[in-house]
């Protein structure tokens, strides 16, 4: 089942190279072939036949602290575990910024938030974030076990770094789930991602 | 006791605050933010302006109503008294800025951010009104900070009143830049596909505005990060946007800001509310693939006007016939068409001359521009002025120059020279002789070519090769031109003075320019290698005019020891001038560009790794490509670059500026310029962090400059 990584890397060459592939709702997610915290190399093509969720992260933005110290982020986590849904945590920061974090900062950092993700992934080109058109922290993709985008955009709806607006905030990610685990279109596809701006 | 003071201090804090127009400002590690008002009072049943002003620190924005492709617009969430209602903030028209890829739209320094407040007509006056609102804003540099504060703002109410002494003019002036609908221009939106094209009708009269930029006010519509690029229609101008990669739906209207450079209607710039017509799709992926590597190994064009080649060949042509006015030029053609204004000779032989002249400038362009495609198709990075990077030929120019002059000055004769069978060789055959004065014309002129055509022929040379000899053409037919016409037109001759002794003062005087054009190839000579070289340059000049001066003298019957003194000096100059000659005949070694030049001031060498680099790290970098031999290149820097008001404005974007010298031979130079489809300096070009880079026209002025910096 498992794709050989020298074809994703050249899949995901292939797609850099045209361009001609896209993600937004409805079309071809694009590979892509980055490391764990650990080091181990984790590709999509690994997860083919499951949803997998995408989430573009940084410790150091405030949209992002505001979601996990909410504990809405992780709540989410959690429920996508449970569906058997892939959920994967990628730092695009580019290494040459500021806010670049090391795989071991990465995994420490989630450990304290109490974070479920599959996998937490880094991106230290910035190569995957551009391969989705990554805009901010966070940023949102869920794709179906086909392969295809069904939602691109924000975590939720409401557009603030605020702690408490997170309880009244609906989030886009858990409906998203929610509607294709029981078989139904996705209502809310693509929204317009806020946070800051991704660091490449 | 302690408690007492406190509370008095509190007391005298209210009291202060309870004067009119006072608001402490709240500060933040980057932000000082107050309530500020225009008037002194609020005057029942009348408008009252009041501002948020958020003084943020050096590099810092904050967001526009749209924030572009991150962060968040500042609020403000009024408590106010009854009788009192605020409207919304009305936004300033907001600045493009890049963060890596992508792009924001916000506000850096100071800004105004002003608020009219209303009063119902029966509001009672005498009395102070306290408004309070809770202010949100996201502040970024490298990182992003939410921050709020708690404001107040305390004013008098009264029939009557004054402009602030502290901010009547600023808010006054804030408002009067508020985008407003654009007076007198009409426009249209049409979607076609992945592009909409903003069409814009002037009102009658009305000046050019420049370079314009649209700012949607929802997101979800234009690609904030994608280029917007501008055309005239007739009198119309037409600004393509790009349909945004994460289209929202019900996008019917196209309703923004739209900012241009020069202004419109009267302002800096005004809003816009059109119905979209059309189709559109969804743009394609934004910045992705094409973020801000430097595609320095790529031959593709980035920016700047497409010439067709009809047009460049007619500035080639235009730029032959000017050609003939220049210093290395002129005196070697007017000594020649005076020459035949002493002749009488029949109109046939005349014809002949002509033609053959004309043979010989258009076939020795072309043999140069044939010898520069084999060498570039050989491998060799070189491109128009590849001549004056070899300081052998610098070397050769100067003492030919040197020679010329001297001749004309009246140092020796030609005639001295030759023997007498060449010499009856060359009268018998004039026609040869006519095509031999075409080659040197553009021998002599090649040196004025590179510094002034520099660029157009190396945009020539970026072509396919039958479209660069056709443009190499032009210029020869051009150059050949005035000296055709007067050759077959000898009317202009009647015109003329009688010859006599103003023809000798006049030739005398001719031999100045050529002297300037030695003084300027030694400059030349010494910025491509040392003080040294410029030394044994000027002794072996020295020695050619000792030498010529003493055969002169020999031949005048000054006997057998000025002939030998005359030998003795020649071979005195080679011996001193021998070293210039030895270096490889296509220049010094290729200056190593993965180094980093010494710096020169602000600016820093060319090193295409490192500018990649800081491209990608967002930081704006602004790249000279210049020469010592090209005087275009010198007259910009004085005029524009060197200036204190480019410097500052320099300074203020923090743009990177790079120095990329190519006066000697260098591969990466020239293959950067052939990655912005040029092939000769100057260039200059603006690289804008994840947009494409710009192009500046070949002469600057400040504004120009200022302009360019103004996209960042």
């Amino acid at each position: 089942m498992r794709t050989p990584l020298s074809s994703s890397v050249a899949l995901f060459a292939a797609a850099m190279a045209t361009g001609a592939i896209a993600q937004n709702p409805g079309q071809a997610a694009p590979a892509f072939s980055v490391t764990d915290v650990a080091g181990k190399p984790v590709a999509l093509a690994d997860y083919k036949g499951k949803y997998v969720v995408l989430e573009w992260t940084n410790p150091e933005c405030p949209f992002v602290r505001a979601q996990y110290k909410a504990e809405a982020m992780q709540a989410v986590q959690k429920e996508a575990g449970a569906k058997d849904v892939v959920w994967l945590t990628i730092n695009s920061t580019n290494q040459s910024h500021s806010e670049y974090k090391t795989g071991a900062q990465m995994a420490s950092w989630m450990t304290e938030q109490g974070a479920a993700p599959k996998a937490i992934l880094i991106d230290p080109t910035s190569a995957a974030a551009r391969a989705y058109a990554a805009k901010t922290t966070p940023h949102m993709f869920v794709i179906d076990p086909a392969g295809k985008v069904i939602y691109n955009g924000a975590i939720d709806d409401k557009r603030s770094a605020s702690v408490s607006d997170r309880k009244t905030a609906n989030n886009y990610v858990r409906a998203a789930l929610n509607d294709a685990t029981a078989g139904r279109p996705v209502v809310v596809a693509s929204t317009q991602p806020y946070g800051c701006s991704l660091k490449y | 006791m302690k408690t007492i003071y406190f509370r008095a201090v509190l007391t005298i804090a209210a009291l202060a605050a309870s004067v009119a127009g006072i608001a402490a400002p709240v500060k933040t590690p980057h932000v000082e933010a107050e309530l500020v008002p225009e008037r002194t009072a609020l005057v029942p049943g009348q408008p009252n302006t009041v501002a948020l002003r958020l003084k943020l620190a050096d590099g810092w924005h904050t967001y526009w109503r749209n924030p572009g492709d991150s962060g968040l617009p500042t609020t403000l969430d009024w408590k106010l008294p009854a009788g009192v209602t605020a409207g919304p903030i009305e936004w300033p028209a907001p600045h493009a800025l890049p963060v890596g890829p992508l792009v924001n739209y916000g506000y850096e320094g100071d800004v105004l951010h002003p608020v009219t407040l209303t009063t119902t007509p029966d509001f009672l006056s005498g009395r102070d009104v306290t408004m309070t609102a809770r202010a949100d804003w996201l502040v970024c540099k490298e990182t992003c900070i939410p921050e709020g504060a708690d404001l107040t703002l305390t004013l008098p109410v009264a029939n009557r009143a004054d402009p602030d002494p502290r901010w009547g003019k600023a808010i006054a002036a804030a408002r009067a830049t508020v985008p407003q609908p654009i007076a007198g221009w009409t426009a249209q939106a049409h979607g076609d596909g992945a592009r909409i094209k903003l069409k814009l009708t002037p009102a009658a009269g009305a000046a050019d505005p420049g370079t314009l930029h649209f700012f949607p006010n929802d997101e979800g519509r234009i690609e904030a990060s994608g280029k917007q690029t501008l055309a005239r229609d007739g009198t119309a101008y037409v600004l393509t946007l790009p349909v945004a990669y994460q289209l929202a739906p019900g996008f019917k209207r196209v309703d923004g800001v739209l900012a241009a450079s020069a202004g419109i209607g009267g302002a800096a710039a005004a809003t816009l509310d059109v119905p979209l017509t059309g189709t559109i799709v969804a743009g394609p992926k934004p910045a992705g693939e094409d973020v801000p590597k430097l595609n320095l190994a790529g031959g593709g064009t980035a920016g700047g006007p497409e010439l067709s080649l009809a047009l460049a060949a007619l500035f080639a042509f235009i730029g032959g016939v000017i050609l003939n006015l220049m210093p290395c030029v002129f005196p070697v053609l007017s000594i020649k068409v005076l020459g035949f204004a002493q002749h009488d000779d029949d109109r046939a032989t005349m014809r002949k001359e002509a033609i053959a002249f004309a043979a010989g400038v258009i076939l020795t362009f072309l043999a140069l521009a044939t010898a520069l495609l084999m060498l570039r198709a050989a491998g060799e990075q070189l491109g128009w002025g590849f001549q004056l990077q070899s300081p052998v030929v610098v070397t050769g120019l100067a003492l030919l120059f040197f020679v010329l002059a001297l001749n004309l000055v009246g140092v020796f004769e030609f005639g001295q020279f030759a023997p007498a069978a060449i010499r009856g060789w060359t009268s018998t055959n004039r026609t040869l002789d006519a095509f031999g004065s075409g080659m040197l014309a553009v021998i002599v002129a090649s040196p004025c070519t590179a510094p002034f055509m520099g660029a157009a022929l190396g945009y020539a040379l970026a072509q396919p090769p039958a479209a660069t000899l056709a443009v190499f053409a032009a210029l020869g037919a051009g150059m050949a031109l005035p000296y055709v016409l007067l050759a077959l037109l000898p009317g202009w001759r009647r015109v003329l003075p009688r010859p006599g002794p103003w023809m000798v003062r006049f030739k005398q005087l001719l031999a100045f320019p050529l002297f300037a054009t030695v003084a300027w190839l030694v400059w030349v000579l010494g910025a491509q290698l040392d003080n040294d070289a410029v030394l044994r340059l000027l002794v072996a000049l020295l020695g050619v005019a000792f030498a010529l001066w003493a055969w002169h003298a020999a031949r005048a019957g000054g006997g057998r020891a000025w002939t030998a003194a005359a030998v003795v000096a020649v071979a005195g100059a080679a011996f001193v001038a021998r070293p210039l000659f030895t270096f490889d005949a296509r220049g010094p070694e290729p200056v190593a560009s993965a180094t980093v030049k010494s710096a020169d001031g602000e600016w820093v060498g060319f090193a295409p790794a490192r500018l990649a680099e800081l491209t990608a790290a967002g930081r704006p970098v602004f790249v000279d490509f210049t020469a010592a031999w090209c005087v275009t290149c010198q007259v910009n820097k004085r005029t524009t670059l060197n200036r204190d008001g480019v410097r500052d404005a320099f300074r203020r974007r923090n743009v990177v500026l790079v120095r990329a010298d190519w006066t000697r031979r260098d591969p990466a130079i020239t293959q950067a310029l052939a990655a912005l489809g040029r092939n000769g300096v100057p260039v200059y070009v603006l690289y804008r962090p994840g947009r494409e880079p710009l192009l500046l026209p070949e002469v600057l002025t400040q504004q120009v400059v200022l302009d360019a910096l103004a996209t960042l």
